[in-house]
């Protein structure tokens, strides 16, 4: 559930020469960590090449090698750049089309924004600003302890629900201007791909418009998955598409699923006065997050607060409240498929996954078989048709292709897209994208997790060692009275390398970028740890995590750092 | 992993162990996942070179541990300073290590399980040939795993209500087929060793809620971990604790058969104590006849304008507190009088079998459209439940009106932390003499006020009345 704030992108740079600072981040992508296919034309490009990084190369010279999608004789389309779904993937897409000089237009069946900006991160960070202060207001003992002396905390959920919604519409509205301002053609319906290079949309009940264009992204998203069994009424059943309205704060409500979307509204319902049942398929809660971080987030987020839980279990059948009878759960056990209880709660909300949205998109014309709805794609994105092959012009990104379903990977995806159409290659560093969970206190990750990790550097003979660091030691942290937590350092003691950070802890979805950005343009440990952290920061919490790793290798000679400021 | 810290405890661990129970190993712990690595052994039979291993005392607030992972299996040979275990406790996971080598003949407490500090959880053999005898050593141990706990805080208990009533005596069975707990009510029950079995759910569908389980372990409700639900859950004006008091006399006559006993609600439990706590206040009456041609006639002008009687009313006692300051004064520590700065007018509203006083605060400055405008929204939000304390318990003055039923007169109590508290009857049409002998007919409404006598005296709540009478009987002002 994130929400990458696009309206970053709304003020493009009109001059193409300003974008020396994209190219240098593809040029250090390779001397990055993943073995991801990268772009061979570039193989000279080799480890050692870090080192440009402190002076960017303005130049293009790059650049020519990549383009290599010219194929022949210049057709005439109705747009350079059809993207279908107007979420926040097909939004950063179409941000940077426009960019790079692009005709761009975007389809959208449903509204401007989709799922993250509707019914997903954006009006849920509402509910958890909200749930976060509430948790602050009620725990007596903490404001004690900063010497404050508050009346009992009470809310009025409507106000609460408004909250979500009016920040939802204030996004959706800022998305659809910047697109708008920006000359991206944004085209009402439900868009069907109709043949190679075509496209056709419409309303239900009116007669379509086939539009063509040279290359198609198909970014329409995903909606909630609900395992069958399970009857939502959207009342006393729900998906977080209903809870995000927020129509009613049941006294206690089961969670089937203990993921991110489960955790977070874990945290609304509890604050809000819920108490809440987790029903997990996995042996254990979190499953996902780096053991060790599951573990204390456990501690802390579920095991003092009004929470229960049933691990390895199915609920295989759930029946929404009525003629006078609560919500009844049945559970079964994962491994025995026996029936092994019946829970009774006022609600249930199914937070299981999300499936893609990809039926009705015609893919059937051009031969592209989905994978469990899943639009089957290449490291670039590129859509693999039934026998295996390269669909040409056509990409998928998002939700829809299951790689990575987070919405700034979306939006990240489609970038990289429009730089591949643009006649430069680029493949997305998929293991730099970071990952957050808005709990209170928030959870973040980027890369591995330890157990990975150590899969990895067996199998490819290398070491790994861990470092970490506490909240508790970091003066701001303890200014806030929030020391519980924990950040953790999976790296590569040879060479340095960063291979995973999670964090548990006050912003940790804040904190996380600076060891993404480092991933990403492949910064080793060595050489960040002498990069300078204002104090008294949370970000120290980073600086010495770094700091507290053991690397073998010694820092470069040219420190990004070392040049001096006059201030 | 052989560091000199370690073997330098390990010497000052085996010479406190055979002593004091368990030590506080870790004063210093500043942070839970650093994985600490400790050790605890203690030779019971000290010939015998088989040797127990203890579930550690990682912190001082551990009193049990949960076996994370054995390093080791049965049959591994362990040199000195080994991890052999890693242990959870409430705080952190710790790998445990032995400080002998031997072979880990027998392991009593799985993986998974949790045991009390200081229980065996596994056995240490120092050659092969002792393992058999190891062996039979561990599984004559009564305390394989969970049951040796000697608190009966058990994981498992809790965990899954059984259907079999137990103790049937207490379990009404109505009819029920399961005990239903709600998350929370599990982790009370376990916090205050309560069995479940025995408590008689009261919440929806029979379930066992928090409450049920505060009232069976006879405590007040605890506000130490997450704070109390505050749901807003309106209540009378109680500025202090909104919990029960119990007011039963110690004799109870025999319950009549076939009666039925319905618990208070949170805010009928309010009214019930704050009725109680009136008690305390010494408290006199004094009634006023009111004529109210004229604020009717007002009324019926205003009435499309969306203005109600009640804030007619409000707005007329406001004005009258605002000359009369003693009035609106309270009486907190029966030594003093505490004068209000502002007027907020309480008034008494029937809801849903409780009663609840929205405030109308600042009735005196606000006008009467405003007034009613705000009147209207605290009705909407008393019965949505959505009343913040401080707009039903900031009163500083009450109005109770039932003339609306027909009543012409009646008494009301007092409500703590007021000075007064006005019973307004019906508007009734009356033959009224005046001082030339001439009858003509005039509607009268009879305002009865309740008031602290400590602070409040006759000739106060009397001048009062009139200021008031004056306001009613020439409305014009309530318009201004």
């Amino acid at each position: 559930m994130h929400y990458s704030p696009a309206l970053s992108f709304s003020q493009p740079t009109s001059l193409p020469t300003t974008n020396y600072a994209f190219h240098s981040h593809v040029d250090l992508r390779f001397c990055g960590l993943r073995r991801q296919p990268s772009g061979f034309s570039f193989s000279t490009h080799s480890a050692s090449t870090r080192v440009s990084l402190s002076t960017p190369a303005r130049g293009h010279s790059n650049k020519i090698s990549a383009s290599s999608g010219n194929n022949g004789t210049p057709k005439s389309f109705d747009y350079d750049l059809i993207i279908i779904g107007a979420g926040v993937g097909g939004h950063g897409a179409a941000l940077h089309a426009v960019e790079k000089g692009l005709k761009t237009a975007i389809i959208e069946g449903d509204v401007v924004g989709g799922t993250c900006v509707n019914r997903g991160c954006v009006p849920s960070k509402a509910l958890l600003a909200v749930s976060g202060r509430m948790r602050e207001l009620q725990n007596e003992h903490h404001m004690k302890a900063l010497g404050l002396q508050v009346s009992a905390a009470g809310y009025d959920r409507q106000a609460v629900a408004d909250h979500a919604n009016n920040l939802a519409s204030k996004i959706r509205s800022n998305l659809t201007n910047s697109m708008k301002a920006l000359g991206v053609d944004i085209l009402t319906g439900f868009g069907t791909i109709v043949g190679p290079q075509k496209v056709k949309y419409g309303k239900v009940g009116f007669t379509d418009t086939t539009v063509t264009a040279k290359d198609i992204i198909i970014a329409t998203g995903s909606v909630p998955f609900v395992p069958k069994g399970i009857e939502v009424d959207g009342k006393t059943v729900i998906t977080s598409d209903h809870a995000l309205k927020l129509e009613f704060v049941p006294d206690w409500v089961a969670i089937v699923g203990s993921g991110y979307i489960g955790l977070e509204f874990s945290d609304v319902y509890t604050a809000l006065g819920s108490e809440v049942t987790f029903i997990e398929a996995l042996d254990q809660l979190m499953p996902g997050f780096d053991p060790e971080i599951g573990k204390l987030a456990q501690r802390v987020l579920i095991n003092p607060r009004k929470i229960d839980y049933h691990t390895g279990v199915f609920a295989t059948k759930i029946t929404p409240a009525r003629d006078g009878k609560p919500v009844i759960i049945e559970l079964t056990d994962a491994k025995t498929k026996e029936h092994k209880d019946t829970l009774e709660v006022d609600a249930a909300l199914i937070a299981t996954g999300r499936a893609p949205f990809t039926n009705g998109l015609g893919l059937e014309n051009i031969n592209v078989a989905t994978q469990r709805g899943f639009v089957p794609v290449d490291g670039r994105m590129r859509v693999i048709d039934a026998n295996g092959n390269l669909v040409p012009h056509l990409y998928c990104i998002g939700d829809a292709n299951g790689k990575m379903m987070l919405a700034h990977a979306a939006s990240a995806q489609g970038i990289s897209v429009v730089e591949q159409v643009t006649g430069r290659d680029h493949v997305l560093n998929h293991p730099s994208v970071p990952a957050a969970c808005f709990t209170h206190p928030e959870i973040s990750m980027v890369g591995l997790t330890e157990p990975q990790a150590r899969e990895k550097a067996e199998k490819e003979g290398f070491e790994v060692s861990i470092a970490k660091t506490s909240f508790k030691a970091n003066t701001k942290a303890l200014a806030e009275n929030e020391g519980e937590g924990l950040a953790k350092l999976i790296y590569n003691p040879d060479n340095g390398e960063i291979l995973g950070v999670h964090i548990f802890g006050l912003h940790a979805a804040d904190l996380i970028h600076e060891a993404s950005n480092a991933m990403a343009l492949g910064t080793r440990i060595q050489d960040i740890k002498f990069a300078v952290h204002a104090h008294p920061t949370l970000s120290e919490v980073l600086d010495e995590l770094f700091k507290s790793a053991k690397v073998k290798a010694p820092a470069s000679t040219s420190s990004p750092v070392s040049e001096p400021v006059s201030a | 992993m052989d560091s000199p810290f370690l073997s330098n405890t390990t010497l000052s661990f085996s010479s406190s162990f055979s002593s004091s129970p368990l030590p506080h190993l870790f004063p210093s712990v500043s942070f839970s996942p650093v994985r600490f690595k400790s050790t605890q052994r203690r030779i019971l039979t000290v010939r015998s070179k088989i040797r127990e291993i203890f579930m550690p005392a990682l912190s001082s607030t551990m009193t049990e541990g949960k076996i994370v992972s054995w390093v080791k299996s049965e049959g591994d040979v362990l040199s000195k300073g080994e991890s052999v275990v890693v242990v959870e406790s409430d705080k952190a996971d710790m790998d445990v290590e032995t400080f002998y080598d031997g072979i880990l003949a027998a392991i009593v407490v799985g993986e998974g399980e949790t045991a009390p500090v200081g229980a065996a959880i596994g056995i240490l053999a120092e050659t092969e040939d002792e393992i058999a005898e190891a062996k039979a050593k561990a599984t004559s141990k009564p305390g394989a795993s969970t049951p040796s706990a000697p608190a009966p805080t058990a994981a498992s208990t809790p965990a899954h209500p059984k259907s079999t009533p137990a103790n049937a005596a207490q379990t009404v069975a109505e009819g029920r087929r399961k005990t239903v707990v709600t998350p929370y009510a599990k982790k009370l029950a376990k916090q205050h060793k309560v069995d479940i079995e025995s408590v008689v759910g009261t919440g929806p569908y029979g379930r066992i809620t928090p409450e049920d389980i505060v009232a069976a372990a006879g405590i007040s409700p605890s506000k130490t971990n997450e704070g109390p639900a505050v749901v807003v859950e309106a209540r009378p004006a109680a500025p202090t604790k909104a919990t029960v008091v119990s007011s039963a006399p110690p004799i109870l006559p025999p319950p009549v058969p076939g009666s039925t006993t319905v618990p208070f609600t949170t805010m009928q439990a309010a009214v019930s104590k704050n009725m109680v706590e009136s008690l305390s206040v010494p408290t006199f009456r004094v009634g006023y006849p009111v004529t109210t041609d004229a604020l009717d006639a007002l009324y019926e002008k205003v009435k499309p304008k969306g203005v109600t009687m009640t804030a007619l009313l409000a707005k007329a006692a406001a004005m009258a507190l605002v000359q009369h300051p003693v009035v609106n004064s309270s009486c907190k520590d029966g030594k003093s009088f505490t004068y209000n700065s502002n007027v907020n007018i309480a008034v008494a509203v029937a809801i849903n079998g409780g009663l609840i006083t929205p405030v109308l605060q600042d009735a005196d400055k606000l006008d009467l459209y405003l007034l009613s405008q705000k009147w209207k929204e605290l009705v909407e939000k008393a019965r949505a439940k959505q009343l913040q304390p401080q707009e039903y318990n900031s009163g500083t003055f009450t109005l109770s009106n039932l003339g609306m039923f027909g009543v012409d007169k009646f008494d009301a109590i007092l409500p703590p932390g007021q000075g007064g508290i006005m019973a307004v009857g019906a508007s009734k049409p009356t033959v009224v003499a005046d001082a030339d002998g001439f009858f003509s007919v005039k509607k009268k409404m009879l305002v009865n006020v309740t008031a602290d006598h400590r602070i409040i005296y006759g000739a106060d709540l009397a001048a009062f009345l009139q200021t008031f009478s004056k306001i009613v009987e020439n409305p014009e002002s309530l318009t201004l």
